[in-house]
């Protein structure tokens, strides 16, 4: 876990930016003020709210409907994987009804 | 890799800085891997358009690629990871992005599909922006007669395979829905769970009936028992009891049993009520017969005397 400094260094952030960001929900260290601490995965989601802003044009507006839909997205993923993974230890003829199912449902 | 930089970025050479920012930030909205979580090619992709971008969006190093001081590999940004693949492994690197994931894209299925509810609720939510009290879970349960009346404890099996032990008050009615709090589907983001919603369906007994606290039989007595009176014994919902029937009872004559009825809230019981119906004997009787025959107060009794009138 890195803590406010280092992660500010290792981000290439201002301390303020972070703070407002933070304050904002787009990141979320754990523990709380003044021992925060922040993970590689929090490294990895301020680089990439940096290429939204910096790179690709996106207002403080749009970074924030983009992480909201990024979560989303990453929530649905997760449960489309394991309900896949569940479907998947099914005996065959299940997942046979299953897959006939889905395909009267897309016509 | 390493492809002219202009092509990557789809530019012509004499492009303007803008005109390179404007293709590239195009590209990069299609291709950032985390705005493409399932896609792998787009990181390659990603990869090679950022990198073209690293030469051609600075003007001066532009201008030296530009001379051939350096060669389209020489700015390469080396980038390894993406948030997609914290938010997407599985395991302790997971962990970090958890706190992020969001489950109010298929929020509203929890209503409709048990499956998904049951996802749904593994799915932990972002912070305190979803906190959600988890779905109620109902059940039907049949509940036997005197159960209901003196009330019991019943097992029930859940789907997931556990069970739940539900106490059925005394005095319950048919119908009646029993709450019991914090047992139904688990909540969401820390929100309670749900509360497990019991009806109550009350199967019938064979010879009692119910008429709010008060419990109704129908007793047979004997001609002997009717006419000279004695002690018979009566069942109730707590167990057999003695009561006397008085002399001279007639069938439809009710008498009252205190306290052998329905258990009320407070503690007391309603009253059984009996209703007295004489039984002759199954086979025909000549003393009987005789006896009838040759009796006069019973011939000039008119049982009807009311329906005439």
């Amino acid at each position: 876990m890195l803590e406010f400094e280092e992660f500010c260094f290792r981000a290439r952030l201002e301390g303020g930016t972070l703070e407002a960001w933070i304050a904002a929900g787009w990141l979320i260290p754990a523990g709380t003020e003044p021992r925060r601490a922040f993970s590689e995965a929090d490294l990895a989601r301020a680089q990439l709210i940096q290429d939204l802003t910096r790179d690709l044009g996106v207002n403080d507006e749009g970074v924030a409907v983009i992480l909201d839909l990024i979560d989303q997205l990453h929530g649905l993923r997760r449960s489309l994987k394991s309900l896949s993974a569940a479907l998947g230890s099914l005996p065959p003829e299940a997942r046979a009804t299953i897959q006939r199912q889905l395909g009267a449902a897309r016509q | 890799m390493n492809a002219d930089p202009y092509q990557v970025l789809g530019v012509a050479r004499e492009a303007s800085q803008d005109q390179i920012r404007a293709a590239y930030r195009k590209l990069a909205k299609k291709l950032h891997p985390d705005l493409n979580p399932g896609n792998k090619d787009a990181e390659e992709r990603f990869k090679e358009v950022s990198g073209a971008y690293d030469l051609l969006g600075d003007a001066e190093k532009r201008a030296r690629f530009d001379r051939g001081e350096i060669d389209a590999a020489g700015a390469e940004r080396p980038r390894e990871t993406y948030y997609r693949d914290f938010a997407d492994s599985a395991g302790a690197a997971h962990e970090g992005a958890r706190r992020y994931e969001s489950a109010e894209g298929f929020a509203d299925f929890a209503d409709t599909d048990d499956i998904l509810a049951e996802l749904y609720g593994k799915v932990r939510g972002r912070g305190a922006k979803i906190r959600m009290r988890g779905p109620d879970l109902p059940f039907h349960l049949h509940v036997d007669f005197l159960e209901a009346v003196n009330g019991a404890t019943r097992r029930l099996s859940l789907p997931d395979g556990s069970t739940l032990d539900v106490t059925i008050p005394p005095g319950i009615r048919d119908g009646q829905i029993l709450r019991l709090k914090g047992k139904g589907r688990p909540g969401l983001g820390g929100g309670p769970p749900g509360d497990a919603l019991i009806e109550i369906e009350i199967v019938p007994h064979p010879i009692f009936t119910r008429q709010g606290d008060d419990i109704r039989l129908e007793l047979p007595v004997s001609l002997a028992e009717a006419v000279l009176g004695g002690r018979v014994e009566v069942p109730t919902p707590t167990g057999p009891v003695a009561m006397t029937i008085p002399k001279g009872s007639n069938s439809g004559t009710v008498l009252r049993i205190r306290g052998k009825g329905v258990a009320k809230r407070d503690g007391t019981r309603g009253d059984e009520y009996v209703t007295l119906r004489i039984m002759l004997p199954g086979k025909p009787d000549p003393a009987l017969e005789s006896f009838v025959a040759g009796w006069e107060a019973g011939r000039s009794f008119d049982p009807r005397e009311r329906e005439k009138a």
